[in-house]
């Protein structure tokens, strides 16, 4: 087999390109937020340049971009722990119990296009008196994270060997108790990686912060829109500002990379 | 009791209640939410919202998006009936007709003769916008600027190639031809390709060619000699002489080419002087013109964005207070020192103003042009029906089949007229 | 691993808040839309009851139809690119050791992105006076384009950028495919002296098939319903060449304020995704075993 080195470096050259693919435009985007205005529009672009840090200063100066920042974490943070709250029982009894309807039902809302929802779903809240509140944001994108978190982690449930439970069944458990005390531990992994997928889907979603939040509760993706209006045309700080929304999402799964990429492969062996 | 009695026959006497009555701090304490685009009005008057809470104890939430976002963001609020939203900033001479009919504007006819501060003076405000304000007895809102599109065109590119500013429509093409020869590294002409932005900018055309978008038989337009002309000369423009992409240029993408001195002339809203400006690039070397006359002469559009109070809103005196102070002649005159061309009379004429225009001279022919928009111009943008939105892209879809080389210029013009003449039927 | 099914009963209840707030938060809207599109509703005229005249109208709609072909275009081009390409990516790297690592975490940055942002990026890149994609196709000997403002382009383009996001996320499920398969498979066809391909056809791809339809079924979804990278790039120009059926009813309802007509779409829209994912779990269901 002399052919083999030949074609593993091939291989590892076909990587080394798909990398590149996947990277360049990112670095580009981040690259074009340190230029100084002028060069962002040059063609040909301008590989060397003197960085500046301008674009990001003209951001913080004409954007409350903390307050927009602390309004996405409070909606995401909070629309993954209601996800959890719902998902996590409804992932246990689904995998236990081999009954996939709950789970479908949950996905059920992914079937729409979400402008469907824009209208209704104000009325309601309207109804319900939570316009203009958190809430209205958290809920709506519970119904996004809610179906996350039970996809996400039933193959994780399916890996419990059914005896471990039911042997606390019959030492007298009751089936919250087996949940939160047996099987919860055994899955630690699946929540980690549920709740950081639900976080950033949660993160990165615009289209109901569009229309459902106001001047309080405003989301950062949702207010990054005015970037591209009357008077801010500069690609420079649109860079800036598009690098800025990223960072969150790109650190998080970072950080639980190894978790992350188990968790997807698990789900795609037993989904 | 008495005092009050006294008060009223006090009134009575001078027969002006209204002005002598009229007290700012009425509704103190109360909170309205404004629904603001991000417009350079909106961001310059913004800049001053604390001194009308200190002058009126009413708090301002200012709720800001971007144009299109804003719209969505108040269909969902308005479909409701709710009272979310207490003031709002729309395009008259767009949605005007439609959002009066669909009851979203409350009326500020009241408003406007009887609980108004002295200073005021409504009759200062330019007939026309304030025309396009009215709808029957409704008056849904107050202009807030003047607007219209403008040729910037670069002097020192246009003395390089030996050319002076057009002198007609065939002129501006022959022109943009010339610049194209002498340096292609610049764009010669850009305005707007984006389907339903574009119409701001074609109806000059179409205008200055002596066409209209209906016959007095309301029927519609397009394939009149006049609507061939002016679709064939503006998609040819930007075609072969625009920048590459043009066919998805609005507004920002415009400003920005010629702010980085990368087009020769651009055909752009007059607000936009401002985001052109920025940097100061551009500052000595631009003119600004009207869209030079064609067959049909000089009909430059002239249209105001107004500041409107929701019928929905339960506080509609507090809001109305907001409109008047964000439009009253002190303010129109601060805001005019920032760049937002003021849709009153006395403003044009404030001496303050006048020495800001004449500090610069692009200013002055920027504000020639705008002056001389309103003494003649027309807010006709789109079909003069309800669904003006709905007609403003079929105007764009013929425009962008010419430009993209889809279709002849027969075919495009007699589709859109179909598709038109059943718009309009529904009317 | 055994078959009972535990207590069913407290099961059950632990599932129905999940089932009972999703139910909550949709119930009303599909009611209230499916309701809107048996109405005549547009901004400014007086509203009434019209059957299922905007369905009818539907029919004739040319733009309805251009919409339904968009759609599927785009469906067909984004999937089978992102399918093959992932899975094409998922085999090399099974295959390298040594990549793997780095290759991770690279892997998993473009579909955690907001699409806000990679819209934005793409839009500044893809500029057809000042973008990168021109300069390098310059660079290379190439003639320019104009990407997202040529009628001919856009659906192309919007599909390469939507695979830029997710190939990764796909080649990822594949990969978790591929790692679950025994070893043994491999050696007994080398053993054979089966070729590489002749394996990968023979033996790996079928096993595999189940975790590409998996990920086939979560694209679908999306893909079927593609309106981010549009609102942010094109709004479904030019000249309607990237109107996606979603894009489409968008404006109808948001920019020219046809309610009635809005809500037909969407319900239309949702039907085709039900009817999507029904077949390819039914699929599914049938390529396992």
């Amino acid at each position: 087999m002399v052919s083999a080195t030949a074609l593993r470096r091939l291989g590892g050259l076909q990587l080394a390109l798909v990398s590149l693919v996947i990277l360049a435009p990112v670095a580009w985007m981040v690259l074009s937020s340190f230029k100084p205005s002028a060069e962002v529009t040059a063609y040909p672009p301008t590989l060397w340049f003197t960085p500046t840090l301008d674009n990001y200063r003209q951001l913080f100066s004409s954007t409350p971009f903390a307050r927009y920042t602390l309004n996405s974490l409070v909606v995401a943070a909070g629309s993954t722990l209601i996800g959890l709250g719902f998902g996590v029982p409804a992932a246990f009894a689904v995998s236990w119990r081999r009954m996939m309807w709950p789970a479908l039902v949950t996905l059920a809302a992914r079937m729409a296009p979400g402008t469907l929802y824009l209208l209704p779903w104000y009325l309601m809240f309207r109804w319900l008196g939570l316009i203009g509140s958190y809430w209205a944001l958290i809920l709506t994108h519970a119904a996004i994270t809610l179906p996350i978190v039970i996809w996400v982690l039933l193959p994780f449930f399916d890996a419990v060997p059914h005896s471990v439970l039911e042997s606390a069944q019959v030492d007298g458990c009751s089936v919250p108790r087996t949940l939160w005390r047996i099987a919860l531990p055994l899955v630690v992994p699946g929540l980690v990686v549920s709740a950081i997928l639900a976080f950033i889907f949660s993160w990165n979603y615009f289209l109901f912060a569009l229309v459902l939040s106001n001047s309080d509760t405003k989301t950062l993706i949702a207010a990054s829109f005015n970037f591209i209006g009357e008077g801010a045309t500069y690609w420079g700080a649109l860079m800036a500002a598009a690098t800025l929304i990223a960072l969150p999402p790109l650190l998080l799964a970072f950080a639980v990379q190894r978790r992350l990429v188990a968790g997807l492969a698990v789900g795609a062996v037993k989904g | 009791m008495k005092l009050w009695l006294t008060a009223l026959a006090l009134a009575a006497a001078l027969g002006s209640a209204h002005a002598q009555d009229f007290n700012w701090r009425k509704d103190a304490g109360t909170t309205i939410t404004f629904l603001s685009s991000n417009h350079p009005w909106a961001n310059s008057v913004l800049k001053y919202k604390d001194e009308f809470t200190k002058l009126t104890g009413i708090t301002v939430k200012v709720d800001t998006y971007q144009e299109q976002q804003m719209r969505q963001r108040l269909m969902t609020v308005m479909n409701a009936n709710s009272d979310e939203v207490d003031l709002f900033m729309s395009l008259p001479s767009r949605e005007g007709a439609q959002f009066a009919k669909a009851g979203w504007y409350a009326n500020l006819e009241p408003f406007i003769t009887k609980d108004v501060s002295k200073d005021y003076d409504f009759g200062d405000f330019s007939k026309g916008l304030v025309a396009a304000e009215t709808h029957g007895s409704l008056v849904s809102g107050i202009p807030l600027n003047i607007e219209g599109p403008v040729l910037y065109y670069r002097k020192d590119i246009f003395k390089k190639c030996g050319v002076t500013p057009p002198k007609s429509l065939d002129d501006l093409l022959s022109v943009a031809k010339k610049i194209k020869a002498c340096d292609p590294s610049i764009t010669p002409f850009v305005s707007r390709g984006l389907k339903g932005a574009l119409p701001y900018t074609f109806s000059v055309f179409l205008h200055n060619m002596g066409g209209s978008y209906m016959t007095a038989q309301r029927k519609s337009d397009l394939c009149s000699a006049a609507g061939k002309a002016a679709l064939t000369l503006y998609a040819t423009l930007l075609r072969d002489y625009g920048p590459p992409g043009v066919v998805n240029y609005n507004f920002y993408q415009i400003s920005s080419l010629y702010r980085d001195g990368k087009a020769a002339m651009a055909f752009e809203s007059s607000n936009e002087l401002k985001s052109v400006m920025e940097g100061g690039a551009r500052l000595n070397d631009t003119g600004v013109m009207l869209l030079p006359p064609g067959p049909g002469g000089s009909h430059p559009t002239v249209i105001g964005w107004g500041i409107s109070v929701s019928a929905h809103s339960k506080h509609k005196e507090a809001a109305w207070y907001f409109v008047q102070w964000a439009t009253s002649p002190a303010m129109q005159a601060r805001l005019a020192l920032m760049g937002i061309a003021p849709p009153r009379a006395s403003v044009a004429n404030d001496p303050s103003y006048r020495k800001w225009i004449d500090a610069e001279p692009v200013r002055r022919e920027w504000i020639d042009a705008i002056d001389q928009a309103n003494a003649t111009g027309t807010s006709e943008v789109g079909y003069p029906i309800v669904a003006n939105i709905a007609s403003r892209d079929y105007i764009g879809q013929a425009v962008d089949d010419l430009l993209l080389g889809q279709k002849p210029v027969q075919q495009a013009c007699a589709e859109a007229d179909r598709e038109l003449d059943a718009l309009i039927a529904k009317d | 691993m055994s078959t009972t099914a535990g207590p069913s009963g407290s099961l059950t209840a632990l599932a129905l808040p999940a089932v009972v707030f999703t139910l909550l938060m949709i119930a009303f809207p599909f009611a209230y839309t499916l309701w809107l599109s048996f109405q005549s509703y547009t901004l400014g005229s007086s509203e009434h009851f019209a059957g299922a005249g905007n369905y009818l109208q539907l029919l004739n709609d040319p733009l309805f139809w251009n919409g339904i072909r968009i759609t599927l275009v785009l469906y067909v081009l984004s999937l089978g690119l992102q399918l093959g390409l992932g899975t094409y990516i998922a085999v090399l790297l099974h295959g390298s050791k040594r990549f793997a690592d780095v290759l991770r975490s690279l892997l998993i940055s473009p579909f955690v992105l907001p699409p806000v942002v990679v819209g934005m990026m793409w839009l500044v890149i893809l500029d057809p006076a000042i973008g990168a994609a021109n300069w390098i196709l310059q660079i290379a000997g190439l003639p320019r384009s104009d990407w997202l403002a040529s009628p001919r382009w856009v659906i192309p383009t919007v599909a390469l950028i939507d695979s830029w996001q997710w190939t990764p996320f796909v080649a990822l499920i594949v990969l978790g495919g591929l790692q679950s398969l025994p070893p043994s498979v491999y050696e007994a066809a080398q053993i054979d002296g089966a070729s590489r391909t002749g394996t990968f056809w023979r033996v790996t791809f079928p096993l595999l098939l189940p975790s590409i339809v998996t990920a086939a079924v979560l694209r679908s979804v999306d893909l079927l319903r593609f309106f981010d990278i549009i609102y942010i790039t094109t709004q479904g120009g030019p000249n309607d060449a990237s109107n996606t059926l979603n894009i489409y009813g968008f404006r109808q309802g948001f920019e020219f304020f046809n309610i009635g007509y809005a809500s037909a779409i969407m319900i239309t829209l949702s039907t085709i995704v039900l009817g999507a994912v029904l077949a390819m779990s039914y699929a599914r269901r049938r390529a396992q075993w």
